[in-house]
């Protein structure tokens, strides 16, 4: 049998989904009433009153609720999940508003009907009166702090953080060379084509509440439902269906919705569901990217970046569940693959009268690799040398490694890389995109009339962050092996690279893995799907799992064979003495002999009995050993581990209608050892695919009043297969983590992290005028040019430094 | 919500007389998006979907009916209409345009009767129809009259039908020369137009063709480029001579065309931007449309 692990097998869960045989959250639940909600419509507003009268007749109404019928904790604030003490002013919104709204989509009334149509009938005949307030809208309006989104946070201000690594100011300051660059990303969202959702049952009979929920993380719904709900963690049950997609936005709980559908269902004592529609994910889930970033650099003749001195405004939306996370990977990983002599970074985390922000697919990563790479570029621009030299002398060396940052983490824990080879990749990099070899590919298509740029990025991601995760391998006596984790799957593979560890740790053929994900019937403990931190986390739980279900078969059928455990293997599901195939017991049948209580039920169990002896004066289970051939494990590492990647790419702009076309885009990504390349490639290409729609289409477009003006994908664009570069070019690089038993790191996020960057820096070098801000359309390109043109002679001067010079 | 299905055009016409609060509903690519907006809560839809009057096309002289039913895909010829596939080479503008609209399932619902329904300043069909001086064909159960395009839109999704009227058929010149159609998105495919351009050159009536989209309240005519471009092609025997065009007269036809323009600042892009995405695309359109002229009249010489 051929070893699974590293093998690009296709995806299990494919075969089904393709099929439609799928089911999400919308395809449960047919016999629920349908819950809807009454929304805001003001960025800001007092609510002065709420008169539901008018809908009290409607046609299949069951009940309408509002802040004022929630009792005890279900009405009260939701929890602020991650507390920091950076975060002074932490507030969060309550599920059904209380007295005032903070953004456009918060929802006010909750609508309970026998269908969506009736519930959304009976919704639209409630009159919320309100008092509007003036909004705050974006980064600068909430600085300036002209009016205040939470009366009592002054300045708008929920958070501030400083952190320091020497002294940044008086290195910049003695430096040779110094810049100055305001840097701006726009809030975009992760869209999953699947919004949220929830369907709730409480079954009156056995007390217990059953909800499925269309999450990242299946436990921390199910504990923060029952603290809410009143109920023992034992009487709740939690279930994640197929997941349309996640990216990020799937990670809070609970959501209001969460709390309001499940306590509907045992108040009504009916089941009850919520759908969220597109519309209403654009203002009620959440956002993420919306930061300015200030950067000064002192650097010497070569490019060697001396000090670094970064503040930074982050834009958390009106409410702040989710911490400062997001910031704090920015301030954190915008470090990327170099160590400047001294770093200083600060950032203010920010209210405004918008959706609140969560991680998205990156998580703070794409601003700090934009500030990063940007600043590289002008390095190289104001020294006059080519962009990949000063990126060189700035990356730590692999023998430098494990390297200490001297900053904290996400976790809490040190920023300690703990393996990476920087240079190889920039070497691989420059092969595959053909970086030396560019001028002449610019003659060439100036030649034509026709204008190109080339650009490069690179990140540092830390993935699979704490604090654990866990795994339960049962060998049932069917010899089927059925894997359990509590963590969350959102269509990336899961089952398929769990199956593929767990058969060769055990021997067994993939086909008689099973895997279930994210269901706390199945495995109560765990923390969730974000951060890249599935196939290290789980897939390490699962190995280690695997690992002990493996040595207890072994164990028992060794003393079935009489021969000693360690002249025994497993081969295609067999245990058997090594190197002697006719020696061997089925692994279904030393489960059978596993388990004292063997009723003759199947062939497995009558094939057992020819090995039953036993020791009639010992008890049938020994102390200390169990029935069953199971195996149960957590992994917790000490830190996260640090993945890396590079990428490049050429555009084009179109010298009349400022259009940009990608027409190459290379990718060199280490990830550790890899589990299945088809599914890592799958990650890469998905991530890109959201980098680009990041660098030249999806923004978040609110007007100064707080109204989402594209919230739909008529004008909310993502990037169709048309907009995504026909083929994304990929090499592996891999060096294992010494942080895992298996040397993986994380590979769901990467391909995202440097789109912004990489993009921009193709443009700057196509027209040869900065680019400071994105993402960028071909109208904004276009007014770029007008205002450069205008500007005439610093035009042609920063086109000058910012053209490549190779060699 | 009264749902009024008629049967064959009398009825329809009688329904829209009976009932002047119902929308026509057609392809329902752009009610149902208005629905689903609940921009729009009308008390009843009158689905055009089973009057056989409405569907189909005949060349008839030197004018092609189209009816109001006909949907992208038989414009582009992707789907046979009334048994035949020749519409997309008959009108070929008219075919390039519905080429870009939306997506396949778009294309195979949408009809062009909608597209001047809704009148919206982004329509697709709307500026090869104004430059190629096609009229619209309305009914009521008071008669038939055709609406020449110059006076059909009559502002922002406005048009110039009675409460009683129906779209029945838009009647379009069979073109004697080349045509094209343009436009510009924020993305490749699915997408509101930045702005769209079209162009009609008519060498036997001696006549140039504009239509401008998505950069004024209603689509327009460029009236001034047409002139200026019929001037310069007359004034230099290009007709006739079929020679290269002069990079001037090219330039200049552009910006008349940007200037006919009347553009907003938006989501999609500024109003300078939608200025010079419009004279590029003049420019363009002009510069394709001249090339296909020179070469047919490079093959009536051969043949
Ligand atoms: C995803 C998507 C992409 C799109 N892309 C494009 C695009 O690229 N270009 C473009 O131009 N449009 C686009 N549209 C808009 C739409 O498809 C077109 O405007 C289409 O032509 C509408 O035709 P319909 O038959 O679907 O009209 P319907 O939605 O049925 O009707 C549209 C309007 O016309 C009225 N109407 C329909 N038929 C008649 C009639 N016979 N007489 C009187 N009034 C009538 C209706 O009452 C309604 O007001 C897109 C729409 C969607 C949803």
């Amino acid at each position: 049998m051929t070893s699974m692990f590293g093998e690009p097998i296709a995806r299990v869960e494919d075969d089904r989904l393709l099929r439609g045989e799928g089911a999400y959250l919308d395809d449960l639940g047919h016999d629920a009433l349908a819950a809807a909600f009454v929304r805001s419509p003001h960025a800001h507003a007092v609510i002065r009153d709420i008169d539901v009268s008018g809908a009290l007749d409607a046609a299949g109404l069951v009940a309408i609720y509002t802040h004022e019928d929630l009792p005890g904790r279900v009405g009260e604030p939701l929890p602020l999940l991650i507390p920091h003490p950076a975060l002074t002013h932490g507030r969060t919104g309550y599920p059904l508003a209380a007295a005032e709204v903070n953004h456009v989509g918060e929802p006010v009334v909750m609508v309970v009907a026998t269908d969506r149509y009736l519930a959304e009938d009976a919704a639209e005949r409630i009159v919320v009166d309100y008092d509007p307030l003036p909004a705050v809208v974006g980064v600068d309006a909430a600085r300036a702090a002209e009016h205040l989104v939470h009366p009592d946070v002054p300045g708008n201000v929920a958070a501030h953080l400083v952190q320091a690594n020497g002294d940044a100011a008086a290195a910049v300051a003695a430096a040779p060379h110094r810049l100055e660059l305001d840097l701006y990303i726009e809030r975009s969202a992760s869209t999953p084509l699947e919004g949220r959702g929830v369907l709730a049952r409480w079954d009156t009979e056995s007390r217990r509440l059953r909800i499925w929920t269309s999450t990242q993380t299946s436990t921390g719904v199910r504990a923060a439902v029952a603290a809410k709900l009143g109920l023992a963690l034992a009487d709740v049950d939690v279930i994640t269906p197929d997941v349309g997609g996640g990216f990020g936005v799937k990670i809070v709980h609970p959501w209001p919705e969460e709390v309001l559908v499940p306590w509907a269902a045992m108040t009504l004592g009916r089941p009850v569901k919520f759908t969220e529609d597109r519309s209403e994910h654009f203002v009620a889930s959440a956002h993420e990217r919306g930061q300015r970033h200030q950067v000064r650099v002192g650097f010497d003749d070569d490019g060697r970046i001396l000090g670094l001195d970064v503040t930074f405004w982050h834009d958390n939306g009106a409410y702040i569940p989710y911490g400062v996370i997001v910031p704090i990977i920015t301030s954190t990983q915008l470090l990327g693959p170099y160590k400047p002599g001294a770093y200083r970074v600060e950032f203010s985390s920010l209210y405004t009268n918008t959706v609140i922000v969560t991680p998205y697919r990156g998580a703070g990563r794409p601003q700090g690799a934009f500030v990063m790479e940007r600043t590289m570029d002008a390095i190289a621009a104001e020294l006059d040398l080519d962009r990949t030299l000063v990126r060189e002398r700035n990356f730590i060396q692999p023998g430098e490694m494990p390297y200490d940052h001297g900053l904290i983490f996400q976790d809490g824990r040190p920023l300690i890389y703990d393996s990476g080879d920087y240079p190889a990749a920039l070497a691989r990099l420059k092969g595959l995109i053909g970086w030396d070899e560019f001028e002449a590919v610019r003659r060439a298509a100036r030649a034509e009339g026709r204008r190109v740029g080339i650009g490069l990025a690179c990140y540092v991601e830390g993935t699979g962050v704490g604090p654990y995760e866990g795994a339960h391998v049962v060998v049932e006596t069917s010899g089927k092996v059925r894997v359990a984790t509590g963590l969350t799957s959102q269509g990336q593979g899961h089952q398929t690279v769990f199956a593929q560890i767990a058969a060769d740790e055990l021997g067994v053929p993939i086909t008689d893995v099973e895997v279930v994900t994210g269901d706390t019937r199945a495995f109560g403990y765990a923390v969730g799907t974000f951060a890249s931190r599935a196939a290290v986390m789980s897939g390490s739980a699962v190995a280690l799992a695997a690992r002990a279900a493996r040595a207890k078969a072994i164990r028992v059928a060794a003393a079935a064979l009489e021969a000693s455990p360690d002249d025994m293997e497993i081969v295609d599901g067999v245990v058997r003495v090594k190197g002697d195939p006719g020696s061997g017991i089925a692994l279904g049948t030393v489960a059978v002999l596993s388990n004292p209580l063997r009723y003759a039920f199947d062939e497995a169990a009558r094939a057992a009995t020819q090995f039953v002896g036993g020791d009639l004066s010992t008890p049938p289970v020994a102390e200390g050993d169990e029935p069953g051939i199971e195996g149960r494990e957590y992994f917790s590492p000490v830190r996260s581990t640090f993945a890396s990647g590079m990428h490049a790419a050429i555009v084009e702009t179109d010298p009349d209608t400022a259009e940009v076309k990608v027409l190459r885009y290379c990718v060199v990504h280490d990830c550790g050892t890899l589990i299945n390349p088809r599914i890592v490639e799958g990650q890469i290409h998905g991530g890109v695919a959201q980098g680009v729609g990041g660098a030249l289409y999806e923004k978040m477009a609110y007007d100064e009043t707080g109204q989402l003006q594209n919230a739909s994908f008529m004008d909310f664009l993502m990037p169709y297969v048309s907009e995504v570069p026909e083929r994304i070019e990929i090499d592996h690089l891999e060096t294992p983590s010494p942080l895992n038993p298996l040397g993986i790191k994380g590979a769901g996020e990467a391909g995202v992290i440097p789109g912004s960057a990489v993009i921009a820096a193709a443009i700057e070098d196509a027209e040869g005028f900065p680019i400071t801000s994105m993402p960028i359309s071909p109208s904004d390109l276009f007014e770029l040019r007008r205002r450069h043109a205008a500007s005439g002679e610093t035009a042609n001067a920063s086109q000058t430094a910012s053209v490549n010079r190779a060699g | 919500m009264e749902f009024l299905r008629p049967e064959s055009l009398g009825e329809a016409l009688a329904a829209r007389a009976a009932h002047p609060e119902a929308v026509p509903l057609a392809g329902g690519t752009d009610v149902m998006v208005e629905l689903n907006f609940a921009r729009r809560r009308p008390a009843a839809l009158l689905d055009l979907t089973r009057v056989g009057e409405l569907t189909g096309w005949h060349a008839d002289g030197g004018t092609v009916r189209v009816g109001a039913g006909v949907t992208y895909a038989e414009l582009t010829g992707e789907r046979a209409s009334g048994g035949q596939t020749a519409l997309g080479r008959l009108l070929p503008g008219l075919a390039m345009a519905a080429r870009t609209v939306g997506s396949p399932q778009i294309r195979n619902r949408g009809t062009i009767g909608g597209n001047l329904g809704s009148a919206s300043p982004a329509g697709d069909c709307h500026p090869v129809l104004l430059a190629s001086g096609a009229s619209v064909e309305a009914a009521s159960v008071r008669g038939r009259r055709q609406v020449p395009i110059d006076d059909f839109f009559t502002g922002v999704k406005r048009n110039a039908l009675a409460p009683d009227e129906l779209i029945t058929a838009v009647l379009v010149p069979a073109p004697g020369g080349p045509e094209q159609f343009a436009k510009i998105g924020t993305r490749n495919a699915m997408v509101i137009a930045v702005a769209a351009f079209a162009i009609v050159l008519d060498p036997v009536r001696r006549r140039v063709g504009t239509g401008i989209g998505s950069a004024a309240p209603t689509p327009v005519r460029a009236v001034a480029a047409e002139r200026l471009l019929a001037g310069a092609l007359a004034g230099d025997g290009l007709w006739e001579s079929r020679g290269p065009l002069p990079e001037q007269v090219v330039t200049e036809f552009g910006q008349a065309v940007s200037a006919a323009a009347s553009p907003i600042d938006d989501v999609r892009g500024t109003a300078g931007y939608r200025k010079q995405a419009l004279a590029v695309l003049a420019s363009r359109t002009l510069g394709w449309a001249w090339r296909d002229y020179r070469a047919a009249g490079q093959q009536a010489g051969r043949g």
